[in-house]
C-alpha cells in the first residue's frame, strides 16, 4: 500500500453476530479510496450502515473483513489527524465555547499556550469570534453545531469525518451551513467524508458522491461531480445539478425497488 | 488545566471576562439573587408550614385531647424554650451522627456506583448482590451495627450511612450511564485516558443526578441515626423521644418530632442549593 490516499477502504465488511448466532451484515465488500484534499459525499437510505462506515473508519468500530488504511497505516496503529462532527453539536453545557473547542487537545494532553490563540481564530472564521467566552445555551443551533466543527478542527486533522453534521437544522440554517463547510474546508484543505440524508447537499458538496445500497451495505455509485470550486447558488439551480440528482436518485431508487 | 472548569453562573451581577479578553461581548443578562418569584415561592412555603401550624393548633384546642395522648404546637414550642440546651446538646448528637454516616455514604455510594458502570466483572457479580441487600430494611441492621461498633456514635453513623448509602449508588450509577454516546466516541477519538475522559466528562455530567440522590440520602441519614438510637442511645433526638415515651412527656415528643422535621428540611435545602451552586447549566437545560 502506499500513501497516494488519504484513506483506502479496502474490501470491507461488517457483521455483527447477535447471541442467538444469527448474523447480520451491515457492510459488505466496500471499495473506494479518497485521495487527499478530496470532499467526498456518502448518501444512502436510512439503515444503510453508512454511520457504521464512518465508525469503522474513525476506529471507533473495527471491520469484520478487509482494512482500512489512513495514509497507508491501518488505523489500528493509532492516528492522531481523525476528527468527527456528530449530528447534534453535543457541547459540554458547563464550558463556554472556546473551552469546549479546546477539549479535544485536553484529551490528547497536546495543549499549549498556543492553542487557545488557534481556538479563537477558529471560532472567528466561522463568525462566532465574539461568542468565544458564551455557553451553548446562548446559541442556536446552527452556532452551537459551528463550535462543533471548530471543536473538530481544532486539532489539525488532516480528516473530517461528519456525520449528517446538518441534519437537525432547518433548511435555511443548513444552507448557509454548506457554504460555511466549503469555506472552512477549502481553507484547511483536509478530507472530509460527509455522511449526508440529502442529495442535493452531497451533490452540492461533494468532489464525488458515493451511494451506499442498503441490506447490506455496499457501494451503489461512485459518481464524480464536475463542478468548478468555490461554488455557489447558481450551480444548485442548474441543469446539470439536476442531472447529478436525478441520477443519484435513481440509484438509491434501483436499491430499494422503487425505480 | 488538569481541573475541570466548574463555574458560578448563578453568582449575583453579570459575569465578568477575564482581562485580555475585551472582544466587545455581552455577557448574557443573569438572573438575580433574589427575583420577585422566589420572594413569593419562599413567603408561601412559609405561610403553609405557619398555617400547618395553625390547624394543628386549633384542632388540640377545640378537640382538647388530654395530654398524654396529642399536644398542640404551642406546648412542644414551649418545652423547647423551657429546656434549650437539652434540646439543642441532643440535637447536635444527632445532626453529627447523621453528617457523618450521610458523608461516609456518599462517599462510598459514589465508588461503588462508579466501579458499577466503569466494569463490566463488578456490574455482573456486584449488581444482583446489591439490589438484594437493598431490599433488606435498613432498619433492621441496626441491631448487627451496635454488636459491631458498640453504642456510642460510630453504630449510629453507620446505621444512617447503610441508609444513606443505596440513593447514591443507583444514582451516581445512571448519572454516568446518561453520558451521551457522542462524547464517549469524542473522547475515544481523541484517545483521551481513562482519568481525563473521567474527570472532564463522566463525572461532571453526572454531578445533577448525583445530588438528585444526595437530597434523598440526607432526609435518611435523620432517620437512621434516629433508629440508631432508638436501639442503644443515651443522647440524641431519637433517645429523647424514647426518654418522653417513657415518660408520657408529650410535649418534649413533639418538640423532638418538630426539630427533627427542622434539621431535615434544613439540611435538604443545603444540600439542594450546593448542587444548585456546582450545576449552574442545569437551570439552562432546554
Amino acid at each position: 500500500m502506499n500513501n497516494e490516499y488519504a484513506i483506502s477502504v479496502n474490501n470491507v465488511g461488517k457483521t455483527y453476530r447477535s447471541r442467538d448466532g444469527q448474523e447480520n451484515t451491515v457492510l459488505k465488500g466496500l471499495d473506494f479510496h479518497v485521495k487527499p484534499g478530496q470532499f467526498v459525499s456518502i448518501v444512502g437510505q436510512s439503515g444503510s450502515g453508512k454511520t457504521t462506515l464512518l465508525k469503522t473508519i474513525s476506529g471507533l468500530q473495527e471491520p469484520t473483513e478487509g482494512e482500512i488504511l489512513v495514509k497507508g497505516r491501518p488505523i489500528r496503529d493509532g492516528i492522531e489527524d481523525i476528527a468527527m462532527v456528530f449530528q447534534g453539536p453535543v457541547l459540554l453545557p458547563w464550558r463556554n465555547n472556546i473551552d469546549n473547542v479546546l477539549l479535544p487537545l485536553e484529551f490528547r494532553g497536546t495543549r499549549t499556550d498556543e492553542s487557545r490563540r488557534y481556538a479563537q481564530e477558529l471560532l472567528e472564521m466561522v463568525g462566532l469570534g465574539s461568542k468565544a467566552k458564551h455557553y451553548s445555551y446562548e446559541l442556536s443551533g446552527g452556532m452551537q453545531q459551528r463550535v462543533a466543527i471548530c471543536r473538530a478542527l481544532v486539532s489539525h486533522p488532516e480528516l473530517l469525518l461528519m456525520d449528517e453534521p446538518f441534519g437537525a437544522l432547518d433548511a435555511m440554517t443548513r444552507d448557509s451551513m454548506n457554504f460555511e463547510i466549503q469555506r472552512i474546508w477549502q481553507t484547511t484543505g483536509c478530507s472530509v467524508l460527509f455522511v449526508t440524508h440529502s442529495i442535493s447537499e452531497a451533490v452540492w458538496l461533494g468532489d464525488r458522491v458515493v451511494v451506499v445500497g442498503d441490506r447490506p451495505g455496499r457501494i451503489v455509485a461512485d459518481i464524480a461531480i464536475d463542478f468548478p470550486r468555490p461554488r455557489g447558488k447558481e450551480h444548485r439551480f442548474s441543469a446539470a445539478f439536476s442531472d447529478y440528482t436525478t441520477e443519484i436518485e435513481s440509484h438509491i431508487g434501483v436499491v430499494t425497488g422503487i425505480s | 488545566m488538569a481541573t475541570p472548569e466548574v463555574r458560578e453562573v448563578s453568582s449575583d451581577g453579570p459575569r465578568q471576562s477575564p482581562p485580555g479578553t475585551a472582544l466587545g461581548e455581552q455577557a448574557a443578562p443573569q438572573p438575580k439573587r433574589f427575583s420577585r418569584d422566589s420572594i413569593a415561592a419562599g413567603a408561601k412555603a412559609v405561610a403553609g408550614i405557619i398555617g400547618l401550624f395553625v390547624v394543628w393548633q386549633l384542632l388540640v384546642t377545640i378537640i382538647a385531647p388530654p395530654e398524654y395522648l396529642f399536644v398542640g404546637p404551642v406546648a412542644a414550642f414551649a418545652e423547647l424554650i423551657d429546656r434549650p440546651e437539652y434540646f439543642a446538646s441532643n440535637t447536635f448528637v444527632t445532626l453529627q451522627e447523621a453528617l457523618a454516616g450521610f458523608a461516609l455514604g456518599t462517599a462510598l455510594g459514589v465508588l461503588c456506583g462508579a466501579a458499577l458502570h466503569y466494569s463490566q466483572t463488578v456490574r455482573s457479580f456486584l449488581y444482583p448482590a446489591l439490589i438484594a441487600i437493598d431490599t433488606i430494611p435498613k432498619v433492621a441492621l441496626a441491631p448487627l451495627f451496635i454488636v459491631w461498633f458498640g453504642f456510642g456514635f460510630e453504630s449510629k453513623a453507620f446505621v444512617a450511612m447503610a441508609i444513606a448509602f443505596f440513593p447514591l449508588v443507583i444514582n451516581t450509577y445512571d448519572g454516568l450511564s446518561s453520558v451521551p454516546h457522542e462524547l464517549q466516541e469524542l473522547a475515544r477519538i481523541n484517545k483521551a485516558s481513562p482519568w481525563k475522559k473521567m474527570t472532564k466528562i463522566d463525572f461532571i455530567y453526572a454531578i445533577p443526578s448525583i445530588f438528585s440522590g444526595a437530597k434523598i440520602s440526607i432526609s435518611l441519614a435523620v432517620g437512621g441515626a434516629v433508629v440508631g438510637e432508638f436501639i442503644a442511645g443515651s443522647k440524641g433526638l431519637g433517645y429523647v423521644i424514647l426518654l418522653a415515651n417513657s415518660q408520657v412527656d408529650l410535649p418534649s415528643m413533639f418538640a423532638a418530632f418538630m426539630v427533627l422535621a427542622a434539621i431535615a428540611l434544613a439540611l435538604f435545602f443545603i444540600v439542594d442549593f450546593a448542587g444548585r451552586k456546582l450545576v449552574p447549566w442545569k437551570n439552562h437545560a432546554k
